[in-house]
């Protein structure tokens, strides 16, 4: 006889999740095989993939659509500097330490912008971004308008070697996009996961099975603006130099990260990493022609909104019903031979 | 046939796949003709576009000039020359700065065009250990705004161009012969260039009390600003008979349409960076006629290319007739970047050692189409200064043309009109 129960796991997933840790050995190994070209660009192939998540995490699930995460990439990355500058502290320790002040700086943001709802609260993140932008502007010490080079002690400290600085500069890249990813996904995987899906699908719906969307959205908020300064970091680290200008781009850290997901797919943990893979391919064969690049970029945008509004992913699940990270639950039978 | 591999064949091969890198890179000395790569980053599009209108001209140009080789000891190199664009955005600007270095692993990197350009790809040139030549941006945004301490310098980047000292020197010799009272308004942006030019220390405040003129200067606006009713209220009332500043195109314009309507006529008007292109001047109308600025470079100067022995006119004209459009100042420079690389390739004891490369290019000392430079005398390490003068947009004809009017910090620059008031 068969016998129906629940699970979350498929044959895809199994084997997509080997092919994932596989995969991560290889790439691990980098600096051994890359030349420096490579392990330069897939680290930061790895920090884009980082932030299409974390938004993705926000937009995608939790329905808050920020065109304002430049302000905690910014945040992150002038806590770097300064902390290293004048507090001393180890571009790592400064690194996380810039994660820790940008989830405390968030929360009085997010009781301000939460008040906002769809455009509005897009506007208003943005806002919130150019108020970071002009306020350090004004901090002389950072170099204000001009913006300030990391001085070369600074990236020294790192490792003593030049092949040393950038292996360890591609690992935290890697680190941190493996568990940017690792979190978003277990997180996905918690109650408070489910109820973040619920959100996605219906709010009033949500909100009727007794979801308290407010604090949900809280968390979430918190937490992508803890990690999006980590990044920020970790960006400006391999930049050597910020200034306003670079630090809060709109169109660097926010309508790239956008540009990303939407191709990749909304609400889905696999359309980020896909996203990230075209945008990267799109770049790397087309920024040499200057504003062609730019204007291919948005015709892509354009063409994938209007037949694939759900992105890349979006088709191919559609088309083939697979899901690479389990997230959501299937009814499967199987035969019960020890049944009676 | 069969396939066999002992272990001493296998650890054979993979000790010389583990070589083969440091193999390949020694070869280059010992190919037919090598090839030395200058990468060259610049912002080709985006808001700084018009300092690099020229690059096609120049790099055609200078590719043409070294199209035999360069000779270095006796043996004849190649020069291959790999533009990148900046986009007119520092972050961009080290990223192809960093491809340039890692990807196309050339062996000399050059920039032009404002702090936004010139410090990131400096940066990344210092930390990755490439030679790195650099101008087309005062040497104090450059070498302050990068931490620079002038006991040690950098190592591995150098400069060339004026600084601030020069600017003020020139304006001081302008305004001094033009009769106006001594109360003068300053309009600095919270930008690279801004900060340092308003600077208490090292920009133009101190040196105006020096020589007794009064500054008014309301404070740092934000770029793109669109209401100086402010500023030109504070001016009024102090009687301001002279403005000075370092500006963007569309704040000038900004600001000197409210000057009009709000009924501010100062006597001279001399901003930097904002009047350097004929197209800006003429896109104020009637009003451009009479604006001085300073000028780093112009057909008039009396200096000639090392590379094809052009003269400075002979190169404005050839721009003007390849393009159809009117010479500007960055030409010259970005010309005489790559007659620094090419001067540098051809002495370098070993073009191999990026080491042999920076000890040719501290003792560098030639004439450029911009002048001489020479790293042994500057006012700080890694910098040389290259000459500057001022002069007045005036009419002739229907064209505004750029002359120079004051030349006492650089006689041998020809004097080209007198300077005529604004009202």
């Amino acid at each position: 006889m068969t016998t129906a129960f629940v699970t979350r796991s498929t044959r895809a997933s199994r084997i997509a999740m080997i092919i994932a840790v596989l995969a991560l050995i290889v790439l691990a190994a980098a600096p051994w095989w890359a030349g420096r070209a490579d392990l330069r660009l897939m680290g930061e192939i790895f920090l884009y993939l980082a932030l299409a998540c974390l938004w993705n995490l926000m937009a995608g699930y939790a329905g808050l659509v920020s065109v304002g995460q430049q302000a905690f990439v910014g945040f992150g990355g002038y806590m770097l500097f300064a902390l290293t500058m004048f507090g001393g502290l180890h571009p790592v320790v400064a690194i996380l330490a810039g994660g820790v002040l940008a989830a405390i700086v968030s929360v009085p943001i997010a009781i301000l912008v939460f008040r906002l709802r769809g455009a509005y609260f897009a506007i208003g993140t943005w806002v919130v971004a150019e108020v970071f932008r002009l306020s350090f502007a004004q901090v002389s010490s950072l170099g204000g308008g001009s913006g300030s080079s990391l001085p070369v002690d600074v990236v020294r400290s790192l490792a003593d070697s030049r092949s040393g600085r950038e292996a360890l500069a591609y690992w935290l890249a890697l680190g941190a996009a493996v568990v940017v990813i690792g979190v978003v996904y277990a997180f996905l995987r918690t109650r408070r996961g489910l109820a973040l899906t619920a959100i996605r699908d219906s709010e009033v719906a949500a909100s009727g099975l007794g979801i308290d969307i407010w604090r949900t959205k809280l968390e979430v908020y918190v937490v992508t603006s803890a990690f999006t300064a980590i990044i920020g970091g970790l960006i400006f680290l391999q930049k050597l130099r910020i200034s306003p200008d670079a630090a809060f781009s709109v169109n660097d850290w926010t309508a790239f990260v956008i540009f990303i997901v939407v191709i990749g797919g909304i609400g889905t943990l696999e359309g980020p990493i896909i996203g990230t893979l075209l945008f990267f391919a799109l770049r790397e064969t087309l920024a040499d022609y200057g504003t062609a690049y730019l204007i291919a970029l948005g015709a892509v945008a354009i063409v994938v909104m209007l037949k694939a509004p759900k992105g890349v992913w979006g088709l191919i699940r559609d088309r083939f019903d697979i899901e690479l990270f389990p997230l959501s639950y299937r009814v499967r039978t199987r035969d019960d031979h020890q049944g009676n | 046939m069969t396939l066999k591999t002992n272990r001493r064949q296998l650890l054979g091969g993979m000790a010389a796949t583990v070589a083969a890198p440091a193999l390949l890179t020694a070869t280059r000395a010992y190919a037919q003709v090598p090839t030395i790569r200058i990468g060259h980053v610049s912002p080709r599009t985006g808001p700084l576009a018009g300092f690099a209108e020229a690059d096609d001209f120049i790099i055609e140009g200078i590719q043409a000039a070294f199209s035999g080789g360069i000779e270095n000891n006796g043996k004849s190199y190649n020069v291959e020359i790999i533009s990148k664009d900046s986009q007119s955005n520092p972050n961009r600007a080290a990223e192809v700065a960093a491809d340039l270095i890692l990807g196309d692993e050339v062996d000399i990197i050059v920039a032009a065009s404002t702090p936004d350009t010139v410090n990131p790809v400096s940066d990344q040139a210092e930390i990755n250990e490439v030679p790195c030549i650099t101008t087309d941006c005062p040497w104090q945004p450059y070498f302050f705004g990068r931490n620079g301490n002038p006991e040690a310098g950098f190592d591995f980047t150098y400069h060339f161009f004026w600084g601030l000292e020069d600017v003020i020197a020139n304006f001081l010799d302008l305004w001094g012969g033009s009769g106006a009272a001594k109360s003068i308004a300053g309009l600095f942006p919270n930008d690279a260039d801004g900060n340092a030019w308003g600077d208490p220390e090292l920009g133009f405040p101190q040196p105006l009390a020096d020589n007794g003129y009064a500054l008014v200067d309301p404070g740092r606006y934000q770029p793109l600003n669109d209401d100086f009713s402010n500023y030109i209220a504070a001016f009024k009332e102090a009687g301001c008979e002279i403005v000075t500043g370092n500006m963007i195109p569309p704040d000038f314009a900004t600001f000197w349409a409210q000057a009009a309507q709000q009924g501010f006529s100062p006597k001279v008007v001399t901003i930097g960076k904002a009047l350097l292109f004929p197209s800006v001047v003429a896109s104020l109308g009637d009003r451009g006629n009479g604006l001085t600025s300073e000028i780093w470079w112009s057909p008039d100067h009396p200096f000639s290319s090392s590379v094809n022995g052009d003269s400075a006119k002979a190169l404005a004209d050839g721009y003007t007739t390849a393009t159809g459009r009117a010479w500007t100042q960055p030409i010259g420079f970005k010309h005489a970047l790559f007659e620094v690389a090419g001067d540098v390739i051809s002495r370098a004891a070993d073009l191999d050692d990026p080491m042999a490369i920076v000890e040719a290019i501290k003792s560098t000392n030639m004439s450029s189409i911009v002048g001489d430079v020479n790293w042994a005398n500057g006012p700080v390490p890694n910098v040389s200064k290259t000459p500057l003068v001022a002069g007045q947009w005036q009419k002739t004809g229907d064209a505004l043309d750029l002359v120079i009017t004051t030349n006492a910090q650089a006689p041998d620059i020809p004097v080209g009109g007198e300077l005529q008031l604004l009202s």
